[in-house]
Parts: structure tokens; sequence; C-alpha cells
């Protein structure tokens, strides 16, 4: 029988060649208390499942400036005087040691409060940290972006890198073994461009990235967080708006409580009284702070770029001027509305681009797809209810990183980066 | 046929069941459509966010300019002088020093706190809080340690501006103190009412020896700082101003409420 050896050939060329799969953690191993996404995205994890931290008395730790547009000093308004430098905070290991660069979220500043507890995780064991403001903030999009219209995430990313070599040079006694990536939310898909760059301008070589819970699709992502306004809140009337609401209910639980103490424990008590808020009304609440990041991205990038569909293009501005006018016509404008009125046309203008859907394919993870399939140094984590994600989103994930990818069958929007669980898992990749 | 009737509902049953369970069930990918299940404004009708916003804009400022040049000044004060010198205090004092000079001040403001709950006829919290005083200044040696927060007596702030409110007397226009940062006409009222007690009173005698000595008085003020978390430029946000005025309007309310 010749055809045994043959089958059993392909038998075994069957096995070795298996597509290696992602690592996929089941709900009752996993033991992750929140299994509602929007109470995860909002409380995170309870205190007593957090990870020990180090306090920040024994962080040795300064917030620094680099000057890296010198023009905007003089091209901004007189209340921008606090934005024309770009901040950082470095926390400094004793000797030498890795450096890992910690790149915000959506909006988020450098000092937000998970890039603040990545630094915690990842200081306490033994790395040097810099933290970064996302490229969608206020600060880095005065101070630091050539261009000041965020979105085009290879743009984005090269700010980013620029930043990065400027915060190296700032520092040339700091000892440095090797340098590690991270970023969450769209601070993961800004690492994933900035890695790709890196190989190469080769600066820093990358030894490890981390991308914790990216955006697959940008647009879909997008257009998620635009949507979490408009749910149905029951409660809300002519005469009662989303924040009367949460705040009665707030007032209403101190009341019945006997006092204000507000801490990281409350928000679990808080949901289990009676006052609990409902699904819609959380998503409402998430939604809330991402529609307040668009209107300070769309009204920044409006300001600098003196496109005049925010604040009229020779309009005075003092430090005594009245903002109030341009935050109504901002917050109007939510993600969506962003990207047709300041995206796209920068975008066409600039580099001669075409549709939605090629700009979508250009800033997304879908342009990483062939680096992302061969940089054995990416690790992605990402949650099976994230808020973030579209149908499909894990799949093109599980194609392109395979065992590189691990799922975690709960935790919202980054609800369970500090979880102990996962940050075991974060500390345990970059100790590789 | 009854039996296959019976069966049916049953499997109706377990199914009607499963759909609370399978809220967040997973697709093929692993995926659980988190957004599925939420409930969603038919398309004219989605401004509830810009109508919320809009209305909590309607905060009353007439000195809106003036305000704002305040603001600024004071960013600026923090940055170039309050923040450094706090720096410098916290980077030379041992954090068991710190804390014991914070615990000292929050004993001394338990005293209005007092004084207030009673104007506000608040029986239980003027209990506690006179026993918190007791507690903290003799067990606590002049209050600097906190016992009493570990008894579960936590402290609760109540100041004169509280106390007008609780009375129903408005918020008046928003004001930005210069280095007290924001407040309104009758918190700032409240405030003066509070500091002039504050001496009157002369609680363990530090009011009259900060007159002589004005050394306590500037560490009451860098404890101050230090163990207010706010820093400004932290919303990071073109429209700070906005939502400082917002929250520290909401949050007095809430204050008051409680």
């Amino acid at each position: 029988m010749p055809s045994l050896p043959r089958l059993a050939a392909l038998f075994s060329g069957l096995i070795l060649s298996a597509p290696l799969w992602a690592a996929d953690i089941d709900a009752q191993t996993y033991g992750y208390p929140l299994t509602n996404p929007f109470e995860a995205t909002i409380a995170t994890t309870p205190p007593e499942l957090r990870p020990l931290l180090p306090n920040d008395a024994d962080i040795d730790q300064s917030d620094y400036a680099v000057k890296l547009r010198p023009d905007r000093e003089f091209e901004l308004p007189d209340n921008f005087w606090s934005v024309t430098k770009l901040r950082y905070r470095l926390a400094e290991q004793d000797g030498a040691a890795p450096l890992i660069f910690i790149i915000a979220g959506t909006g988020a500043h450098y000092a937000s409060s998970t890039t603040e507890y990545l630094k915690k995780l990842f200081y306490g064991a033994g790395y040097h940290v810099v933290q970064l403001s996302s490229p969608t903030s206020y600060d880095f999009m005065t101070s630091a972006s050539r261009f000041a219209t965020p979105g085009i995430s290879s743009d984005d990313a090269d700010d980013l890198y620029r930043v990065m070599q400027a915060v190296r040079a700032q520092h040339p006694h700091l000892a440095v073994t090797d340098f590690h990536l991270t970023g969450y939310s769209l601070g993961a898909l800004h690492a994933a461009f900035v890695s790709q760059l890196d190989e190469t301008r080769r600066s820093f070589n990358f030894k490890r990235v981390l991308l914790l819970n990216p955006p697959v699709n940008l647009y879909t992502s997008i257009t998620n967080l635009d949507r979490l306004v408009q749910t149905r809140v029951r409660g809300i009337d002519d005469s009662t708006t989303f924040y009367e609401l949460v705040l009665g209910k707030l007032t209403r639980y101190f009341q019945e409580k006997g006092y204000v103490d507000i801490n990281e424990a409350m928000l679990y008590d808080f949901q289990q009284s009676r006052e609990h808020l409902s699904d819609e009304q959380m998503a409402m609440l998430i939604g809330t702070a991402f529609r307040f990041s668009s209107a300070d991205i769309a009204f920044t990038s409006d300001l600098i770029n003196r496109r005049g569909l925010i604040t009229p293009v020779q309009y005075p501005i003092s430090e005594g001027t009245s903002l109030t006018p341009f935050f109504k016509r901002a917050l109007q404008c939510d993600f969506d509305c962003y990207i047709t009125e300041q995206l796209i046309p920068m975008w066409r203008a600039r580099y001669d681009g075409g549709s939605l859907t090629q700009l979508i394919n250009q800033v997304s993870l879908y342009a990483l797809e062939d680096y992302l399939k061969s940089s054995d140094k990416i690790a992605v984590m990402h949650n099976a209810d994230d808020v973030i994600l579209g149908p499909g989103d894990l799949g093109f994930l599980r194609r392109t990183l395979g065992d590189r990818l691990t799922v975690y069958p709960l935790g919202g929007h980054c609800g369970n980066l500090n979880y102990r669980v996962n940050s075991d898992a974060m500390l345990e990749f970059f100790r590789g | 046929m009854a039996k296959t009737f019976h069966c049916i509902a049953l499997l109706g049953l377990l199914l009607g069941n499963g759909v609370a369970l399978a809220e967040y069930s997973a697709d093929d990918d692993g995926f659980k459509r988190p957004l599925q299940h939420l409930q969603f404004n038919p398309g004219l009708d989605q401004h509830e966010f810009e109508r919320s916003t809009l209305g909590a804009l309607a905060v009353h400022d007439p000195l809106e300019s003036w305000n704002r040049r305040v603001y600024h000044f004071n960013y600026r004060f923090d940055e170039w002088v309050f923040l450094p010198v706090v720096d410098g205090y916290r980077y030379v004092t041992p954090s068991l020093v710190q804390r014991g000079v914070s615990n000292f001040f929050s004993n001394l403001g338990d005293v209005p706190s007092l004084l207030n709950s009673l104007l506000q006829l608040k029986g239980q919290r003027s209990l506690e809080t006179t026993a918190r005083l007791l507690l903290n200044t003799t067990l606590g040696v002049a209050g600097l340690w906190d016992p009493a927060t570990r008894m579960g007596l936590p402290r609760q702030k109540e100041d004169f501006g509280q106390t007008l409110g609780f009375y129903g007397v408005p918020n008046g226009p928003y004001l930005m103190l210069p280095l007290l940062g924001p407040s309104n006409l009758r918190d700032t009222g409240g405030l003066v009412v509070d500091f002039s007690a504050e001496s009157a009173i002369n609680f363990l005698n530090v009011a009259e020896v900060s007159r002589s000595h004005p050394e306590i008085f500037l560490l009451k003020v860098v404890d101050q700082r230090a163990t207010t978390d706010f820093r400004y430029g932290q919303l990071n946000s073109p429209f700070e101003y906005e939502k400082l005025r917002y929250f520290y309007t909401e949050s007095r309310k809430l204050l008051i409420a409680e």
C-alpha cells in the first residue's frame, strides 16, 4: 500500500502547517467580573483585582517639553500659550533599562488615567517609560502636528516618530538597552504605523510592539462611537437633558448614602444601587466623551489651518475672548462631520486622494496587513465585546496575526487593561 | 400531537430564556456585537447630545472676559510658582510629615464644617463632625493623625456657601478668583464668612499665632495645593474654561443637595 505513507505525509503536513490559532481566553477561566461591556468600559476593573503598582512618590518622573513647531508660537492666538510646546512625561530607572513608549488613545493627554496606569505597570517592572499624547489630542495638534489634521495614520505616525526622536535627543545620558512600543485604542493603531516607519528609519529598532484594543477599520470605530450618543435613553424629556438625568441619579445616590465620597469603588456600588445606569445611558456617556474629543479636534484643526468653518479666519482672539460660540459650533461636529468637512478635503488636496473607501483602507490596519503578517515582534490584545469593533474585524486580526492575537471574552473597550490577568500577559509579552 | 405541542412550548420557553443569556453571544469570529442590543433614536431625533451640551453651557457668567484672564493668570501662576513650590515641599518633606500637616489643617477645617452643619440643622452630620473633632484633637494629638476616618467617620466638609445654597440663595454670577480658582458670588461670600469665623473661633490658637507667623498660613496654602489634584491643562481641551465652569457649578449643586 504505497498510498499509506503518502497519506501519513499529507496528514503530518496538515498538522504541521495548521494555521496558528489566536489565543482565545474562555470566560470561565478568565474570571473578569464585569460582563456588561459598557460598564467595563466606564468603570474598568474593580480595585481588588488590579495589579500591585508602585506609588507616585516612588517613581522618579518629570514632565518635559520639546519645541517641534517654533512657528506655532506666532501663528496661534494668545490664549494657546500653554500648548505651543509639546509636553511629555518620562519616568527614569536608576541604571540601564529598556525604554517603553506609550501612545495615548483618542484625544487623550499623556497624563490621562490609562497612560498613567500603564506607566506605573511598566515602571514597576523595571522599564524607563515615556508617555506621549495622542496625535488627535489638543496639545499634540497645536505643538507637534505638521498639518494639524489628524486621521491620516501614516502622517500621524510620522509626527509621532519625530516626537520620539526629539525625546530621545533630549535625554542623551539615559541608558537604554532596548526600545519597546505600546499604545491603547487609537494609540495602538498609531503604534502599528510607527513600528512600520521604524523599519525604514531605524532610530529605535523596536524590539516588541504591543497593540491594546486597536481599531481595525477606523471608519467602523468612529461610526460606532458617533452612534453611541444616539441611543434612546429613558427619562429624557423636554425639561430634562441627559446630563441632568445622570446628575440627578448621582445626587439621589449620595443623598441615600448620606455623604459624598467619590472614589474608584464608588462606581461599582453606584451600579449596584437603585439609581444604576442602563446600557443606553452608559453608551451615551461613553459617546459623550468621544463627542467632546471630536469637538476639540474639529475646532483646533480648523483654527490652525484657518479653514474658517468654525472660527472666522481673521477673528481676533485674546486671552479674554469667549470661545463659547465656537464651542457651540464645534460640538455639533461629530467624527463623521470632521472627516467629510476637514480630513477628506485636506487629503484630496495634499495627496490627490480619492474616495472615502480609499481613505479608510489607507488609514486603517488593512494598510499594514502584510507588515503585520510578517512582523513577529507585533502582538495584539483585544476584547470580544469591544464597542469600537464591527463584525469581521476580529476575523481580520485572526487571519493577519495568528497566534500573536489574544482575544479576551470580556472587558469592553480597554476596561480590562488594569485586570491582573491582562497586566501579567502584557509584562510577559515584553519580557519575551 | 399534544406531546409535540408541549415540546414546542418547552423549546420556546428555553429559547425565551436563552435570549437573556445570549445577550452577548459571539458570532463566528468570536465577536459579541455589543451595540446590537441598544435602542437608538429615530434618525430625525438624534440631537440629545447637542441639546444637553448647549443647555450645559448656559451658566450665568457676565464677567466672562475678566474671568478668562484670571483663568490664564492662575494657569501661569500654577506653572511658574505654585507647582514648583509644591514639588519642592514634597521633595524635602517626608510623606509622614506631609500627611500630618494635611490632617492638622483638615482638623481645623472641621470647625467651620461643624458650624455650617449646625446652621443647616443637619443633626447627624453635626454629631459626626463633633465626634471627629473630639477624637482627632485628643487621640490624634491636635489633629496630626486622623483616627476618626479609620473608625468610620469620614470627613464631611460643609462651608458657608453650601449653607447659603441650602437656604435657597442662588449662585450669582460665576467668578474665577485669583489663585483660589473657580467660584461664584455666593460661594465667595461664603469663603469670607468661613475665614472670619475661623479667625474668630481661634481653635487651638492657630489663627492668632498665624498672625505673627505668616509661614503657617503659607504652609496651609501649600498643603491645600498639594492635596488638590486639579491641574490647569489637565482636561487638555481648548474649551477647558467652559468645562471647568460647568463642573464647578454642578458639583456645588450636588454638594448642596446632599
